[in-house]
């Protein structure tokens, strides 16, 4: 016996799969009941010519009883919507050009959103990979009267911190270090941690094989080292056995007690060997620093403790710490900064944030162009609808049908824009800036995909409402008045045309304000002077082979490099310097001999040491005095060469040349250094960054461990050298590290490729913007135009002349056009103000951007009215009066 | 379209459920049924009829099979499931205390 629940089913189904044959039942049984109702007239004595009449009176509207027949079904909304879908596609197929447009304009858009989503995710909103990362934060030291911020603390300070904090429950330090991997064949120079045995508990990070070092281990000062997943799959193949296997670094064996997850990382120190932080040789004078010294520190709150009373007690035990501190040192403060902060600064994230609101904005104003023109549809659909109306459909359900054809083309754009965003993700994974933290982390996932999801029908939703509001709004009266070619055709669904090319115009001018300040940004950046020439130079990294301890041996490996290098043909000159690229400077007493005697003063400031032809190669003028030479050797009087900086600050006004400072204070047992030279400033933490106080000492009296070589050569591809480059260092020194080869260009390139990126995506999408803005206004004129045509002719008629229209027509498109214009550049000032901190050189009300931008604009308008105006003008008054 | 037996509309259910415990019947039928039984008092417009018809169709109270009349003319059959049946004693027993209700009040003296 068939239950109900299997009548309901069968009836379901039957209606919906066998939906041909159910409603020709339907048409049968309801003409079954009026033929009876006829024959029951007859019966009842009507004329049989009334009785037809009288039937269908009786009866009812025949196809309203259906369609209430078909409201009773159980998957009629299931129905309806594929229904709809079939002829929101059928209406795609039937307009292609309106299709095409759309499709093409909105795919662009919710793809770049989609990758930029992909983006903001990664770096941004994604928690970091520790346990409870929101209660991790950095300690830095800072000082005020040296301008020093997020500076590395001494080990003795971080004891303090760590004993007398109650906010912390802990706190860590790390350093990055470099080193020697020797293995079977080829040295090796990997980036190392140093790290206390507490860092990974306090990240609630686990090896994935072995252990971590214990406190006593570390004490001990054991030679245990923990590698990074990579180093694992690549010298080990991943195998077990590397647990308990040795490894060489700097050329002492050390024993691998674990491996540690995939892409591990602290505060963005990506290291292959983790080591304890107790082996390094100079312990012993580290451990008895006070104040600034080189390592990070990164801390777990306690449960409950905001960042804000962690930085209020730290304050506190900062002060209290002062007493204990050398005079010099006494303005010393500790600054709490959440990791998630430190990972990615507050520039990027503005430059983020600014990027993912420009793309939005993008997608606006596409969203708006294809709402605009399925609104200018709409009006040519109001008989459809009315049609539709009096068929038995609600004015519910007409809104439905909109909605769903233009999410049918929104969803379809959005499969496109999917498609397109991981050809854009792959972009930005291959040349997205390199120093834009946990950009490799980027990807096509569940999140990025729901976006897409998200945006799309939110599209959907905008693209529809405009058109379904003016539907609702008109009278679904069968009349259709509006929908006859009356002049007043369409005049709500015009109005919004018209608020919508406005808002366009006024995103777009926004976007072109951002993109214009970014670039006038960028103009001065390139224009800064690097005080090198980085062209045609090609850099490598040498380090010296644990063999050459004395500083001697080094001394003279490095002359040998050198000499061999020297010899290659197409090689100009060739120099080294201990590092090129410096990060943050530290600050240090120096002690200056000038007309009123020694000065000691503590100031942020570089050292290094350079060849003979160091400056040479790189292209730095000399100022004043003269370079290094043969002279200068290990034996000689210590020299120095500064640069203007140190020489402004020291001595201004005054010839430096021949005066004398040392390092430390005045009493401090350091030589005397005396000024042979001063060299141009040369920008070496970055072109945005003013230049600190730099002293060079010659290679030949304290050559360091390893050194950054630069070569000029005499072609413009460099790179093609390096091998033969190599092979001479390797004539000279067969084990020797050489590593990080890159023209210096490339190198040069990474400190603006986070500004390079910002500026051309911000003004790719603004070009975007603009022209989509145009087809709008274009589209809207047109149209404008063709509704108008009787009007045209009309005015034509009684002595309007071609150019009184075109005049018209062309006020038209611009009052709205700069209409868009004043309130876009309200905008532009506003959110400029915001995004200041992004500018280099030029205010965020630079004049000039906000004039040119406007002018741009406004010449785009009016070419995209142009050409409908010039159409309008030929308008022959007949033939439009005709069509009336 | 103004319809007075939507007011009625639980009232039409069970005039229909009723109707079919005799025996199938097809739409017609049920109108012509409905009207006699009634003395003409009740008529039923294929507006209500139709759709009345399907929703109980759709609610598994009712089952359809097309047949011939005795004219020769095919038509749709409906007929009363046992869930209909329950149903209809269901709904009958609760008309028969509402209108008993409503006849109290009107009644009252």
């Amino acid at each position: 016996m068939p239950t109900r629940l299997h009548h309901r089913v069968v009836a379901a189904l039957r209606s919906f799969v066998h939906r041909d044959a159910v409603e020709h039942e339907l048409d049968d049984e309801l003409r079954f009941h009026l033929e009876q109702l006829e024959a029951h007239q007859v019966a009842r004595g009507s004329a049989r010519t009334d009785a037809p009449l009288e039937a269908r009176r009786r009866f009812g509207g025949f196809e309203q009883v259906k369609e209430a027949c078909r409201d009773m079904r159980t998957l009629r909304p299931l129905e309806e919507f594929l229904r709809d879908l079939r002829s929101g596609v059928r209406l795609l197929v039937r307009s292609p050009v309106f299709a095409v447009v759309s499709i093409l304009s909105l795919a662009l858009a919710i793809g770049a959103n989609t990758v930029m989503f992909s983006v903001v995710d990664a770096v941004l909103l994604r928690p970091l990979p520790y346990r409870f990362p929101e209660q991790l934060a950095m300690l830095w030291t800072e000082d005020p009267t040296q301008n020093l911020r997020e500076g590395r603390s001494a080990h003795w300070n971080v004891e303090q911190w760590r004993s007398q904090s109650q906010s912390f429950a802990d706190m860590a330090t790390f350093d990055a270090v470099s080193k020697t991997l020797t293995g079977a064949d080829e040295a090796e120079q990997i980036v190392g941690a140093s790290i206390s045995p507490n860092l990974l508990p306090l990240l609630g990070v686990q090896p994935v094989q072995g252990r971590n070092f214990s406190t006593e281990e570390a004490e001990q000062r054991q030679r245990l080292v923990l590698i990074s997943h990579r180093l694992w799959q690549a010298r080990f193949g991943g195998s077990n056995d590397a647990i308990g296997a040795t490894i060489v670094l700097d050329g002492l064996p050390s024993q691998i007690i674990g491996i540690l997850p995939v892409g591990f990382q602290i505060a963005r120190l990506d290291a292959d060997v983790w080591e304890p932080h107790t082996i390094s040789e100079d312990r012993e004078t580290r451990n008895s620093v006070r104040g600034g010294d080189t390592w990070f520190v990164v801390g777990r709150l306690r449960p409950n403790v905001t960042f804000d009373q962690a930085q209020a007690e730290m304050s506190a035990i900062a002060s209290r710490l002062n007493d204990q501190l050398p005079a010099a040192d006494r303005n010393r403060g500790v600054s709490v900064v959440p990791l998630s902060r430190h990972m990615v600064g507050s520039q990027s994230r503005l430059a983020l944030w600014m990027l993912g609101g420009a793309v939005f904005c993008v997608l606006l104003i596409a969203a708006a162009n294809v709402a605009s023109l399925a609104l200018a549809r709409s009006v040519g659909r109001a008989r459809e609808m009315a049609v539709r109306a009096a068929l038995g459909a609600g004015a519910g359900r007409i809104v439905r049908q909109l909605l769903t054809e233009s999410v049918v083309l929104t969803v379809v754009s959005g499969l496109i824009g999917t498609l397109l965003a991981v050809a854009g993700i792959r972009l930005i994974r291959a040349y997205g800036p390199g120093n834009l933290a946990r950009l490799n982390e980027v990807s096509l996932d569940l999140r990025v995909l729901g976006w897409a999801l998200v945006i799309s029908l939110l599209t959907g939703m905008l693209v529809g409402l405009a058109p379904a509001i003016t539907t609702l709004r008109r009278d679904l009266r069968p009349s259709g008045e509006e929908g006859g070619r009356s002049i007043s055709a369409g005049a709500s669904s015009r109005r919004i045309r018209r608020a919508l090319v406005v808002a366009e115009f006024a995103l777009a001018i926004v976007l072109l304000v951002g993109a214009g300040l970014l670039v006038r940004s960028w103009w001065h950046v390139e224009s800064i002077d690097a005080g090198f020439r980085p062209e045609r130079v090609l850099a490598m990294e040498l380090s010296s082979p644990s063999a050459f301890s004395l500083p001697a041996q080094r001394a003279d490996l490095y002359h040998r490099v050198l000499e061999q290098i020297g010899a290659v043909p197409g090689v100009e000159s060739a120099g080294i310097i201990g590092d090129l690229f410096i990060g943050n400077t530290r600050e240090q007493v120096l002690t200056t001999e000038g007309d009123n005697g020694a000065v000691s003063e503590r100031l942020r400031f570089q050292r290094d040491e350079v060849s003979a032809d160091f400056f040479k190669a790189l292209g730095t003028p000399l100022l004043r005095g003269r370079f290094f030479s043969v002279v200068d050797g290990p034996d000689a009087p210590r020299v120095a060469i500064i640069n203007d900086a140190f020489a402004r600050r020291s001595w201004p006004g005054r010839d430096p040349v021949g005066r004398r400072f040392k390092l430390g204070p005045r009493d401090a047992d350091g030589p005397w250094y005396t000024v042979v030279g001063v060299v141009a400033d040369m920008r070496r933490q970055g072109l945005e960054r003013e230049p600190v106080p730099q002293m060079f000492e010659s290679l030949a009296q304290n050559p360091p461990r390893s050194v950054d070589l630069f070569i000029r050569t005499s072609t413009d591809d460099s790179l093609a050298m390096a091998g033969a480059l190599r092979a001479a260092v390797r004539r000279v020194e067969k084990h020797a590290p050489i590593y990080g080869v890159a023209p210096l260009e490339e190198q040069l390139g990474t400190y603006v490729a986070q500004r390079r990126f910002q500026t051309s995506l911000l003004t790719g999408f603004s070009v975007v913007a603009l022209l989509m803005a145009a087809v709008g206004i274009y589209g809207l004129i047109q149209y404008s135009i063709a509704t108008r045509t009787q009007e045209i002719g009309l005015r034509m008629a009684i002595g309007a002349q071609a150019g009184d229209i075109f005049r018209m027509i062309i006020a038209e498109g611009l009052t709205l056009s700069l209409t868009g214009l004043a309130l876009g550049l309200v905008g532009a000032w506003w959110l400029g103000r915001a995004g200041s901190s992004l500018l280099f050189g030029v205010t965020a009300t630079d004049p000039l951007t906000f004039m040119t931008v406007s002018l741009l604009l406004t010449a785009v308008a009016a070419a995209a009215c142009y050409f409908p105006a010039r159409r309008a003008m030929k308008v022959e008054p007949i033939v439009a009066l005709r069509q009336a | 379209m103004a319809r007075p037996a939507d007011l009625l509309q639980g009232t039409l259910d069970v005039l229909i459920l009723k109707t079919l415990t005799l025996e199938p019947m097809h739409g017609w039928g049920i109108t012509l049924r409905i009207q006699q039984i009634s003395g003409e008092v009740l008529q039923v417009r294929p507006g209500a009829l139709y759709p009345a018809l399907s929703r109980l169709e759709h609610q598994g109270w009712i089952t359809a099979k097309w047949a011939t009349t005795e004219a020769g003319r095919r038509a749709k059959y409906y007929s009363l499931t046992r869930a209909g049946r329950h149903q209809l004693e269901r709904e009958a027993e609760q008309w028969r205390r509402l209108s008993g209700a409503v006849t109290t009040i009107v009644d009252m003296a």
